[in-house]
């Protein structure tokens, strides 16, 4: 009876074999390889990719840091602006669901709008960001922006805030709309201000909503390629390169035994990362 | 770690493993016999859409088939048109941008051998030289295009300015007067890296020892730290005032704005670009103006030019004879015009009669001297974005040594 059931599996099976694990192992042997991408053959080189990716190569180092920067800056400043967003729109009051639809709007745009929109911003030229410094009489604080080799990233990641935040608002609002109102009652009765009512009854009972949030916003980090890409351009420049653009180009430059050794580190730091996610998120929440 | 997060790692292995690993090794080629429809001929101009369309509709009266185009965005063309022409069903014919991407598809054997061909005598012999390797015609360069910048002639007659400098002093004379002018001397795409690294062709063509020199960086033969090359860092640190503020910025659509609207008199782009800038309104007269680098008696070149947009015949199709009556058709002088004036770009076929009035008035740079541009001796985008990169931070501030042996550390890691 077992056996039988077992065959309806069988289609799901395949598939995930044929067209992932099957191309998992071939990618992991392919990181082993010299292969450029096309030529019918390839020789074995052993794991001397994987030791240059990680030991040797300035590039690869330089896309790390600025993931895990650009990671930084998102997942503290987008969970920050949603939960701040959701606990000020979370009550239906007047004007409310027109702001949120407001801050809920970017998500619905491709990265590419997304990354158009953001270029013309950021144009030191005729960009709106220096406009308006111009306007209020701050000029002395323009800036090139996408092109300052030191903030670069910084300014994509705000960019990303922007795109995303409105999404995490929705899953925050969803979370304080299912606190009960007997806890804000009781703490209001024990004398708890605003502030007192965020940090003792709000923070703890959004903390599931919190590890979903930090969650799904280190994936879209790291997933933050198209948008690099629309506002950086292909190849985009060191300041801006981030681990998946990086595999990108050593795609484009033909050495796909590399691509793959690269690909291999960097899941080995998506999985580091959400490891450490975590094991803080249970350290922090229990 | 649990048995879940090592679910989870497996399944980002698989993920992450499967871009690289969905193109397999080998495959074998296609039958090269015909079949029907339309022919595909696959390229990244968009922009040549229309003029394309009206080439195809005259060529599909001559023949009993028509020619789809199959286009994709540049970036994207550069990265994955060697995997879809390997398939066969994409590209018959198709286009290759000159340095790496032409020699990876020479190299994958996907370009037909047009050694020999009558079509070939169409062209000028000296301009379809980067469509050649290993001793073999394998794609013929179709667009002539220069990588020199556009100047303004009204605002450099404004400024009192008659004739290009002849020299490097000269030309930042030009610029200082161009600025008390009020004008923005150099329009220059800092914040775009394709487009940004046009200026280092005219930077380098007079200061490299050889012309091959910027390839010679990739093989190890010459240095970033080198003293020519130095001499180019330090050129664009002196170029600095003449950019507009944060320049490192400015994309390449800001860059060619900031020129269409009078506000700059150079574009240091290349002639590829007059077609935007007439689209954007300008009416000015455009002429090309190359700094040169050294003292007027060592400068070698006037400026750059490029033969790309490279022609070729897909092994892997099943339809080479046409693809190849498609690329003669092309070469006819009378359709080369009709695309080349339709474009508002060059092009390498021989006996083409310029009618647009931006071709016909760079027509006398066609006999100049003028070298290959340097830039696409690169094969590796990380060496050629390491020397770029070097060239937007000097602009932006850093100091030319410091750039140098950054780039230096990067070109050693990378190199063949």
């Amino acid at each position: 009876m077992k056996f039988r059931l077992l065959l309806f599996a069988v289609p799901a099976l395949a598939l995930y074999g044929g067209f992932f694990l099957l191309p998992a192992v071939q990618g992991l042997r392919y990181a082993t390889t010299d292969w450029d991408g096309y030529s019918p053959t390839f020789a074995d080189v052993g794991l001397s990719n994987l030791t240059e990716v990680v030991s040797n190569d300035d590039l690869f180092r330089n896309a790390l840091t600025n993931n895990l920067k650009f990671l930084l800056v998102v997942v503290l400043g987008q969970t920050a602006l949603a939960l701040l967003l959701a606990v000020l729109l979370a009550a239906r009051t007047r004007g409310s669901t027109v702001l949120r639809a407001l801050f809920f709007l970017p998500t619905v745009l491709s990265s590419v709008s997304v990354a158009f929109i953001w270029k013309f911003v950021y144009d030191p030229n005729f960009g709106l960001a220096n406009a308006v410094l111009d306007t209020v009489g701050l000029d002395a604080l323009q800036s090139a922006y996408l092109g300052d080799e030191e903030t670069a990233i910084l300014w994509v990641a705000v960019a990303q805030i922007w795109f995303h935040a409105g999404q995490m608002m929705i899953v925050y609002i969803a979370g304080i709309n299912q606190i009960p109102a007997e806890l804000y009652d009781a703490a209001k009765t024990d004398g708890a201000g605003r502030w007192q009512q965020f940090r003792h009854v709000t923070w703890p009972m959004v903390a599931p909503a919190t590890t979903l949030v930090i969650a799904y916003t280190t994936v879209q980090s790291f997933k933050a390629f198209d948008l690099i890409l629309g506002l950086a351009g292909n190849p985009p420049r060191s300041a801006l390169d981030i681990l998946s653009t990086r595999i990108y180009t050593t795609f484009a430059n033909s050495q796909l035994g590399y691509a793959a050794a690269e690909s291999i580190v960097f899941m080995v730091a998506i999985a580091l990362v959400t490891w450490l996610q975590n094991r803080a998120g249970r350290m922090v929440h229990g | 770690m649990n048995r879940r997060d090592l679910f989870r790692i497996a399944a980002g292995a698989g993920a992450a493993s499967l871009l690289a690993a969905c193109a397999g090794p080998g495959g074998d080629p296609a039958p090269t016999t015909g079949s029907g429809g339309d022919l595909s001929f696959a390229h990244w101009r968009a922009e040549d859409k229309e003029v394309f369309e009206q080439i195809i509709a005259e060529f599909k009266k001559s023949k009993n088939f028509g020619v789809r185009q199959d286009i994709s965005p540049s970036n994207d063309y550069q990265s994955t048109a060697l995997q879809k022409l390997r398939g066969g069903s994409i590209g018959d014919a198709f286009t290759a941008f000159r340095g790496a991407q032409f020699l990876d598809i020479a190299k994958a054997g996907v370009s037909a051998d047009l050694t020999g061909k009558a079509v070939l005598a169409g062209y000028e012999p000296s301009l379809i030289t980067a469509g050649a390797t290993g001793g073999k015609q394998l794609g013929i360069p179709y667009q002539l295009v220069f990588n020199t910048p556009l100047a303004n002639t009204d605002l450099l007659s404004k400024a009192g300015i008659g004739e290009a400098p002849k020299d490097w002093q000269g030309f930042l004379a030009l610029a200082d007067r161009l600025k008390s002018q009020g004008v923005t001397p150099i329009a220059w795409p800092g914040g775009d890296a394709a487009n940004a690294g046009q200026l280092l062709n005219v930077l380098v063509v007079n200061n490299a020892p050889t012309d091959d020199a910027l390839g010679k960086i990739e093989t190890g033969e010459h240095k970033v730290t080198d003293d020519w090359f130095l001499t180019v860092l330090k050129q664009y640190a002196e170029l600095r005032p003449y950019f507009p503020d944060n320049a490192t910025g400015t994309s390449s659509d800001a860059a060619l704005a900031l020129f269409a609207q009078g506000k700059a008199a150079l574009l240091a782009t290349g002639s590829f670009q007059i077609a935007g800038v007439r689209k954007l309104g300008a009416t000015f007269p455009i002429d090309l103006l190359a700094p040169i680098t050294t003292t007027a008696d060592k400068a070698k070149y006037e400026g750059v030019f490029n033969a790309t947009f490279i022609l070729g015949v897909n092994t892997r199709s099943a339809r080479q004879d046409d693809a190849l009556a498609w690329i003669e058709h092309l070469s006819d002088p009378a359709v080369a015009g009709v695309y080349a004036n339709g474009t508002a770009q060059h092009v390498t076929v021989k006996g083409v009669e310029y009618t647009n009035a931006d071709l016909k008035a760079l027509a006398p740079w066609l006999t100049r001297k003028t070298a290959l541009a340097p830039r696409f001796q690169f094969t590796n985008l990380d060496i050629r974005g390491a020397v770029e990169n070097a060239t937007v931070q000097v602009a932006g501030g850093k100091s030319p040594e410091e750039a140098a042996e950054a780039a230096q550390k990067v070109i050693d890691q990378k190199k063949k």
